[in-house]
């Protein structure tokens, strides 16, 4: 499992210090480099019952936006992790999951003409089981899901923007569900649908200086 | 031999009227062409037809001119056939055995047929006039597939009767070596129709027919998860019954009336017992009644006019509703009129309109006008502009289903949608709801106006060529859409009147001699759809799409390929010969381009960026000989190229090879 997990700084895009105008201009901005994290399990499927029901270990999957890795299960009551994901459901370190200040919003629009993040935005807690700060469910947050094919989608257009742990702000932007960064063909077989899903890649660019600018 | 010959057409008008009289797009199809072409089954010479594209789902239905298998209807001797499957009515089950001809109608053609006749009509005409006393034949393929069938006619000065019988099976077969699943299950199809015409008067006739499908089919599926295959043995039971009865009579020359009353009964049944024991049982039944008296009358020679007007009844039960015993009911009365100018030989213009009122749904007016003007000897043009009207369906109304195998979605008609919902909600069973639930309400028909120009250019005996334009714009489209939740976050569905779209395209067909015997013929479409509400979230910059690299990016309206399952681009090529001593041969090549089939990069819309099926092109041909003493032997191929496609294409079926050996006693 641990195998499969890359983390890896494919495209450095270097958001040029377009937020550098006026206002900002006694702060140093620090260009902010998107990382793109690739095959993130999600409590994937490890096998299926007699009855030919998917058994999973029911895990979240911690992970650390500032450090850029994941983090132990064991560290779950900390302010190390600042995101976790089991299957489509993605937590945030506060409110109900967690004891950092963590938050985040559904933003609509591309990622990279999110270079600041707007002055009346409100970020969600979690408010488990029935509000997410990322909403669950599909088409409401970061996926739809086709009843047809069983397929899970990111949707287009999506930028989740995350308050970190310890308060800092993240942009990440999720672009497949399926191992390999590839969604399955819907021809694929149902077997493969199971065992492949559930592998989160994402793009996230991370904001140190604990500004709202990317 | 005229390239289009001036054959009878009666779809159009409801009248006969010869084909060069005819102000709507026609085609027909005769009998000779099914036979030649090996043609068993409907759907076999539906595809090879410009415009007209097999879908599959739910059986195989046809899409006109862009529009769903929901939006055409089909007829038999004028009267419609029921049972449809999610709005899709399985060619497949019409034998074509004993067929005059096939008329195909275009455009809206509810201001004569009502609901369904959105995108056009196909009107199958069975054998009522040509008296062969006896004609058997046998055909043979591969995947074990057998067809027989016996015609039989009596001919006398007062009556007429002729019956027709034919028997249908296929192993069926699998794309996957040693897979007990199967693309086409096997089938066994028995149909038997018998008409009697009966001449009380010299003036008056009555007529009573009876058409009886009888289908089983074999559904074996395994599904093997993780080593441990689950098999489930499927069966399914299709009857389908048509009774109709006629009085036919003529006033005098110039005034005629019919009465005719229609019962149709369609019955489906579908069994699935799992190896552990699980059952899984569905049941639909359709029935449908109809009476109907339709007048017409020559006022002079330039006015004809035609008055008419009905009531139907329809009632259906279905595993799938609230209760499979209680039989949801509508009942329909309507009426309808058209007048038909002829000022001179040159130009005819015809006015029609329709009425439906409907007992639980709104009704619907159809009004249509057509126009013809034969410029000259060789050029002629036709414009009509009509609207079409579909109903909501049963499903649409009262469906009450829930997936409990994927996820435990549920899907609830609009009849009762709400009393449903709420009912779960008091229960604390809703999670939330959406603000288009409170919009539900009873449901509209879907409407759309079409247009169509055409012209017909005959520069000799042996040239052909047709060009028209189309337009239909869809309103009022009955679309699903999501209403609200339950606590465990699965979705629940009804049905609203939301979606707008259009459709349009260009169609070339040609004709040409080339040779004393040999004929060259070809079709090409364009098409281009589009749902309008997308259009304008994507003028608006409201819709994304994702690059190479899976990121974000804006739609631009140039990557919109409108709605799925349709190709831009289709085409027919055909050669046939036929001469004199009765020998024949065909070859066919069909062409569809790319069809967008699943959307599959994060929003709403179909664009260049889903999943497509590939265009593909299929070969077929066949030989055989006429003998004069009523013998006659045909070998054929389909699918030479042995193209699968099995995701996209379960219709298509391999390579086949076939033989046919027929015997006809004519009349002399």
């Amino acid at each position: 499992m641990k195998k499969s997990f890359q983390s890896i700084a494919l495209l450095s895009i270097v958001l040029m210090s377009v937020v550098a105008c006026s206002k900002s201009s006694t702060t140093t901005v620090l260009p902010v480099t998107a990382l793109l994290v690739k095959d993130i399990p999600a409590d994937t499927v490890v096998g299926l019952s007699a009855q030919g029901v998917p058994i999973t270990n029911g895990k979240y999957t911690f992970y650390s936006l500032e450090k850029n890795a994941l983090v132990s299960n064991t560290d779950s009551a900390s302010t190390k992790w600042d995101i976790a994901f089991m299957s489509t459901r993605i937590l945030t370190n506060g409110g109900t999951s967690g004891v950092g200040q963590g938050g985040a919003f559904v933003y609509t629009g591309l990622f990279d003409d999110l270079k600041t993040i707007p002055t009346d935005s409100v970020f969600k807690t979690d408010n488990a089981p029935t509000a997410y700060a990322i909403t669950t469910g599909s088409g409401k947050g970061w996926y739809t899901y086709d009843q047809l094919t069983s397929l899970i989608t990111p949707l287009a257009g999506r930028v989740l923007v995350i308050r970190t742990a310890s308060g800092k702000y993240a942009k990440m932007e999720i672009t497949c569900y399926y191992k390999g960064g590839v969604t399955l063909p819907a021809s694929a077989t149902d077997m493969e649908k199971l065992t492949k899903q559930r592998y989160y890649t994402f793009r996230f660019a991370y904001q140190p200086n604990g500004t709202k600018t990317f | 031999m005229q390239m289009q010959g001036d054959s009878v057409v009666v779809t159009a008008n409801r009248q006969e009227r010869k084909l060069s009289n005819v102000t709507v797009p026609v085609t027909i199809v005769n009998a000779k062409q099914l036979q030649q072409n090996g043609s068993l089954r409907l759907t076999d010479i539906l595809k090879e037809q410009p415009g007209l594209t097999i879908t599959s789902g739910f059986g195989a239905g046809v899409q006109m001119q862009g529009l769903n298998p929901d939006y055409t209807i089909i007829l038999i001797n004028g009267e419609p056939l029921v049972g449809r499957t999610a709005g899709v009515l399985d060619l497949n089950r019409i034998a074509l055995g004993n067929i005059k001809k096939i008329e195909i109608v275009k455009g809206p053609s509810s201001s004569l047929y009502g609901s369904e006749a959105m995108a056009g009509v196909i009107n199958i005409i069975t054998d009522a006039s040509t008296a062969i006393p006896i004609q058997a034949s046998l055909r043979y393929g591969t995947y074990e597939t057998i067809d027989a069938g016996v015609n039989n006619a009596i001919a006398t000065k007062q009556a007429f009767y002729q019956g027709f019988y034919n028997y249908y099976s296929t192993n069926g077969y699998s794309i996957r070596p040693n897979s007990s699943s199967r693309v086409t299950t096997p089938i066994e199809r028995l149909t038997v129709n018998q008409q009697l015409k009966y001449n009380l008067t010299a003036n008056t006739n009555i007529s009573l027919g009876v058409r009886i499908t009888d289908e089983k089919i074999q559904n074996d599926i395994s599904v093997s998860n993780g080593g441990t295959t689950i098999t489930s043995n499927g069966k399914e039971h299709n009857t389908d019954q048509n009774f109709n009865a006629t009085l036919n009579h003529r006033f005098s020359n110039n005034l005629k009336t019919s009465f005719r009353s229609y019962l149709t009964d369609y019955n489906s049944k579908q069994d699935l017992m799992t190896v552990s024991g699980t059952p899984y049982y569905d049941l639909l039944n359709h029935l449908f009644k109809r009476v109907e008296n339709q007048t017409d009358w020559n006022v002079n020679k330039q006015l004809n006019i035609l008055f008419g007007a009905g009531a139907a009844w329809e009632g259906v039960k279905s595993t799938r509703y609230d209760s499979e015993k209680v039989r949801k009911n509508n009942a329909i009365q309507y009426g309808f009129t058209q007048m038909e100018w002829m000022p001179n030989n040159k130009f005819i213009l015809i006015g029609g309109l329709r009425f439906d009122k409907n007992e639980t749904y709104a009704s619907a007016f159809s009004p249509k006008v057509s126009t013809l003007y034969k410029i000259n000897a060789k050029n002629k043009i036709k414009f009509s502009v009509g609207q079409g009207f579909k109903a909501p369906d049963f499903r649409q109304m009262y469906l009450d289903f829930t997936n409990a195998a994927a996820g435990g979605y549920s899907v609830f008609g609009t009849a009762q949608a709400q009393q449903v919902i709420n009912q779960l909600a008091s229960l604390g069973q809703i999670g939330s709801l959406y603000d288009n639930f409170y919009q539900l309400k009873v449901l509209k028909p879907e409407y759309s106006t079409g247009m169509h120009f055409s012209w017909d250019y005959e520069p000799s005996q042996n040239t052909y060529l047709s060009v028209q334009l189309f337009r239909n714009d869809i309103s009022n489209l009955i679309q699903v859409q999501q209403v609200g939740s339950y606590i465990s976050g699965a979705q629940i569905f009804s049905y609203l009147n939301i979606g707008r779209a259009f459709t349009q395209g260009v169609e070339v067909e040609v004709k040409q001699k080339i040779a004393k015997h040999i004929i060259l013929s070809g079709g090409y479409q364009y098409l281009e759809t589009g749902d309008k509400d997308q259009i304008a979230q994507i003028k608006a910059g409201h819709v994304y799409t994702r690059d190479a690299n899976g990121y974000s990016k804006l739609l631009s309206l140039n990557d919109y390929v409108g709605l799925p399952n349709n190709s831009k681009h289709k085409a027919q090529l055909k050669i046939n010969y036929y001469n004199s001593i009765g020998c024949f041969a065909n070859f066919r090549m069909l062409y569809r381009g790319k069809w967008a089939v699943n959307n599959t990069n994060g929003n709403e819309v179909y664009d260049i960026g889903d999943d497509f099926a590939k265009g593909y092109i299929s070969l077929h041909a066949s030989v055989g000989k006429d003998w004069a003493n009523g013998f006659s032997l045909q070998l054929g191929c389909d699918n030479i190229t042995n193209y699968i496609d099995a995701g996209n294409l379960p219709n298509l079926s391999g390579r086949t090879f076939f033989g046919t050996i027929k015997y006809q006693i004519s009349k002399k």
